[in-house]
């Protein structure tokens, strides 16, 4: 099911200070998709999310779930939370102390009428799904961690809501289980077929489990796009920077042929992809470290040389700071390489990997 | 050091055995023998009277709706206040923690006795103004009834369960609701079906500690109850010793025997539940912020709510004594009642022997017998901590044995006591009888403290060639002293107000302020009781601060060297 955000906004007041928590974002999420909300903390994602589920009455602006709208300030129109038929996971699970797995995972359908025999065939089965089968009569007090991520995904998903709500699910799990967890989700979730909206500050995370990412910062969606646009193909430095390590050196262009543009930056002249924007933009070269060749051809465009100032083995690589002119210049080299720190290196940049961002 | 330890164990046991062990095994005795001087002989003749008495029934059926009507009102009205303060964004929250501390500075004599004075049926000042305003033929309340003792009872209960269910709902998880609301249950059921399920613990918890205590209360049902001929167990027992032309201790202790045995038994199912919380706390997860409810219409009135119940329980005790404590005799505050006002009253009260007798008796008890209860506590406290052996863990449950001694009851199994001893009738017989039945007061807050102290503290004294007794009083003790604080002032504010142990074992000579103020209201005087009560909160309060003040001095240098909890 397909949902429409217009003008969304939410205020909060604390302390006399006005903080916008959603300053009037417009957005569609497209059905049976995954789409994730991506920012840091305190930029409104969740805040999104809340208000899209119910817990949190936005301010002004329409909220439409399929062709229901289910929330709008000038209709007058609020759909309580239990009216929406969506599943969500919560950050804390939100596992009932009080009840078993199998409690745990009826409630929605107890909450629906359904008859007895049909909870446990449904039940059953979505345990089964979420590999938690013969722990039925297991107390929610007993369950691992990850085993209340699963009851919390089981209890989601045992109504087939059309739409699945997801706040910062793998946030409390350890590393190793987060990793694990999160190749189950996206083999969940890509066997299910359903509209998935996910918040997480985790850009792994993201680029891992989305066929959409919308980024955020104070209250609004700065760009929207696939993992892979988002990632090679960010318009705002924030995003790019967001997203994964990156370079990021202030450019101006000098000159424009019909595929590049040349800018002058503080590492030199660099020959970039072409891109349009407003004349009034000021301008970011963005670079990411796994770009940079160390073995350049001597004929190759954006040759640069500078100096290796610091080399930290980290184990597949060394991750290395580069001083070219003012910049310090972040690579990953081979781990097998001969180069120390006080030596010259020369590398070079395919233009198709110099990316102009706005600032 | 290991038989250092072992041999103050030994001591211990030994102390508070005689203190908390002795007086229930007297009880028991006595229960069996004829009469205070035919101890040990056995008879069954005392439990078949009590127990085939008709009027037992009703007492029973009286005790069991007061207890479950108090309880009830005491855990509902907590745990509403709870809610209000924990989960909603209601104005002056300072309010629920005052509403938390100040009532228990009132002593329940006094409180009970000021509802009197408001709404008693012949005099009451609220019933009568309220007949003048309506011109009604006879008084609208009576408090001489059961409602007006579970209102009363259940109001005194509210801060200790208050103090057990805000907690709970304070580190609830709110996601635990907002998951229920996802998940199709509407308002109503995610309260039936999860909020309350998930505080059921604290809820049962804070419920049976009001039975133990309504079923322990006597102040109310003295003063509440008797005048209406309402009797319950305890003011029964009270009867049996006092009011019959002999007084029959041996009937009090087979009745006294059924109240022990399920205070006992509540207090165990208390210990599981309180145990059982903690299970469901570990679970909530961290990061959550409490959400607040925003309260739109329902903001105004029930902050004025909040208002009245802080009056009731705080100004309004204190308001009618001094209103009382000036006036000829009770009527309704007009220019009539204003002009007639003098100090006649306090002059009497400070001229009357028996009155200056019971505040020196309670001073002298309150001081000297909080001090030694808290010497006693904390080496019971130290031992309970740091000394782990099967002998530590019996002089633990030992101390805590008191907990569940309703005052009245024990008493009855001191009276078996001392009577051999000659420390009947004395000021020591109630000196004793306060540190065993208050014991776990004093033992608690030093536990606490003491778990603070790491073993290594110590140990590093011990090293540097300190002997066991330095080390306490170098170390241990000066770390300790704002446990030590908090025991000894509530250790003194209970001995200060003590009512139901002192009514069975106060003796002319030894009369102390509650019994005093219990005689007062017997005889209907009102004046003399008002004066003599508001002198008796004067120095409770003036005890509380000035011992806090004290402990504040000692506090800022050694806290720094607390590890912290």
């Amino acid at each position: 099911m397909q949902i429409t955000i217009t003008g969304l906004k939410k205020h909060y007041h604390s302390e006399g200070k006005t903080i916008r928590a959603l300053d009037g974002v417009n957005l569609t999420i497209e059905a049976n998709k995954i789409f994730t909300l991506l920012g840091p903390s305190g930029c409104g994602k969740t805040t999104l999310l809340r208000c899209i589920v119910g817990l949190e009455t936005p301010d002004e602006g329409e909220i439409k779930i399929g062709d229901t709208i289910v929330w709008s300030n000038e209709k007058n129109i609020y759909v309580p939370t239990e009216k929406r038929e969506l599943g969500m996971v919560f950050q804390t699970y939100a596992i009932w102390p009080h009840m078993n797995v199998f409690n745990n995972v009826a409630y929605p359908l107890q909450n629906m009428k359904m008859p007895k025999d049909e909870i446990a065939k449904r039940v059953a089965k979505t345990l089964k799904f979420v590999q938690l089968e013969g722990f039925e009569n297991r107390p929610a007090t007993r369950l691992s961690g990850g085993q209340q991520q699963r009851v919390a995904l089981a209890r989601a998903l045992v109504a087939e809501p059309k739409v699945i709500l997801f706040d910062e699910p793998l946030s409390n799990l350890d590393a190793k289980l987060r990793e694990e967890t999160r190749k189950e989700l996206r083999m969940f979730l890509g066997e299910l077929g359903i509209t998935a909206v996910y918040v997480t500050h985790d850009r792994v995370e993201a680029l891992a489990l989305s066929d959409m990412i919308g980024v955020m910062r104070a209250g609004n969606i700065v760009e929207l796009g696939t993992p892979k646009k988002i990632y090679f193909d960010a318009d705002h430095q924030f995003v790019a920077d967001f997203i994964g390590r990156a370079n990021l050196i202030p450019a101006k262009v000098t000159e424009e042929t019909s595929e590049h543009s040349l800018v002058t930056t503080a590492i030199g002249s660099v020959v970039c992809q072409k891109r349009s924007f407003d004349p009034s933009d000021e301008l970011t070269l963005c670079i990411r470290p796994e770009f940079l060749d160390f073995k350049p051809a001597s004929d190759a465009i954006n040759r640069i040389t500078g100096v290796v100032e610091q080399m930290v083995f980290v184990g597949e690589v060394y991750e290395s700071e580069i001083r070219v002119g003012t910049e310090l210049i972040f690579a990953k080299l081979d781990p097998q390489t001969t180069l120390k720190e006080g030596d010259h290196v020369t590398f070079s940049m395919k233009p198709e990997h110099c990316l102009l961002v706005s600032r | 050091m290991e038989r250092r330890h072992s041999r103050l164990t030994y001591t211990l046991i030994t102390i508070v055995s005689l203190l908390t062990v002795a007086p229930v095994v007297m009880l028991v005795i006595g229960s069996f023998s004829k009469n205070l001087r035919a101890f040990g002989d056995f008879t069954l003749s005392k439990y078949i009277a009590v127990y085939t008495d008709p009027m037992l029934v009703e007492t029973a059926g009286n005790t069991l709706v007061f207890v479950l009507g108090s309880a009830a009102f005491a855990t509902v009205l907590a745990l509403f206040l709870a809610y209000l303060n924990n989960r909603t964004n209601i104005p002056f929250k300072f309010l629920f923690k005052v509403l938390s501390v100040v009532p228990m500075m009132i002593p329940h004599v006094l409180f009970a006795v000021s509802w009197a004075l408001l709404l008693n049926p012949s005099n009451g000042i609220l019933n009568m103004w309220l007949q003048q305003l309506f011109g009604l033929a006879k008084a609208p309340f009576n408090i001489y009834s059961m409602p007006g003792m579970i209102m009363v009872e259940g109001l005194l209960d509210l801060p200790i369960a208050y103090l057990i269910i805000s907690p709970a709902m304070a580190s609830f998880d709110v996601s635990l609701e907002e998951s229920s609301r996802v998940f199709k249950g509407g308002p109503m059921r995610t309260l039936f079906k999860i909020t309350l399920p998930v505080l059921r613990p604290a809820i049962l918890a804070a419920f049976i500690l009001c039975i133990v205590r309504v079923l322990a209360s006597f102040a109310v049902p003295s003063v509440l109850g008797m005048p209406g001929r309402i009797y319950v167990l305890s003011t029964y027992i009270y009867r049996t010793v006092t009011m019959s032309l002999i007084a029959d201790y041996g009937k009090a202790a087979a009745i006294g025997m059924s109240i022990l045995v399920l205070s006992i038994t509540l207090i165990y199912i208390y210990r599981y539940y309180t145990r059982f919380s903690d299970k469901y706390v570990t679970i909530s997860s961290r990061g959550f912020k409490p959400a607040v409810v925003e309260l739109r219409k329902g903001k105004i009135p029930l902050f004025i709510m909040l208002i009245i119940i802080s009056f009731i329980l705080i100004v309004l005790p204190v308001l009618v004594l001094l209103y009382t404590s000036f006036i000829p005799y009770i009527m309704v505050p007009n220019g009539q009642a204003f002009a007639a006002m003098s100090l006649a009253n306090w002059r009497t009260v400070i001229s009357d022997p028996i009155s200056i007798k019971s505040l020196g008796n309670s001073l002298f008890l309150g001081i000297v017998g909080a001090t030694v209860g808290s010497f006693l506590s904390i080496l019971v406290a130290y031992v309970i901590v740091k000394v782990k052996t099967k002998a530590s863990g019996f002089l633990e449950s030992i101390s805590f044995l008191s907990f569940s001694f309703p005052g009245i009851v024990i008493g009855i199994g001191f009276m078996w006591f001392f009577v051999r001893t000659p420390l009947y009738a004395t000021i020591w017989a109630l000196f004793f009888g306060y540190i065993a039945t208050y014991l776990p007061y004093g033992i608690r807050p030093m536990t606490s403290a003491f778990v603070q102290i790491h073993g290594s503290l110590e140990e590093s004294s011990l090293v540097c060639g300190a002997s066991f007794a330095t080390t306490m009083r170098r170390v241990v003790i000066p770390l300790l002293v704002p446990g030590i604080v908090s025991g000894w002032v509530l250790m003194a504010t209970m001995f200060f107000r003590e009512l139901s142990l002192s009514v069975v074992l106060s003796r002319p000579g030894t009369e102390v302020l509650a019994v005093q103020i219990l005689r007062f209201s017997e005889d209907g005087q009102w004046g003399k009781l008002s004066a003599l009560g508001l002198i008796m909160i004067f120095f409770s309060t003036l005890m509380v601060v000035g011992v806090n003040l004290i402990g504040n001095r000692f506090k800022p240098g050694e806290a720094k060297d607390r590890k912290p909890a």
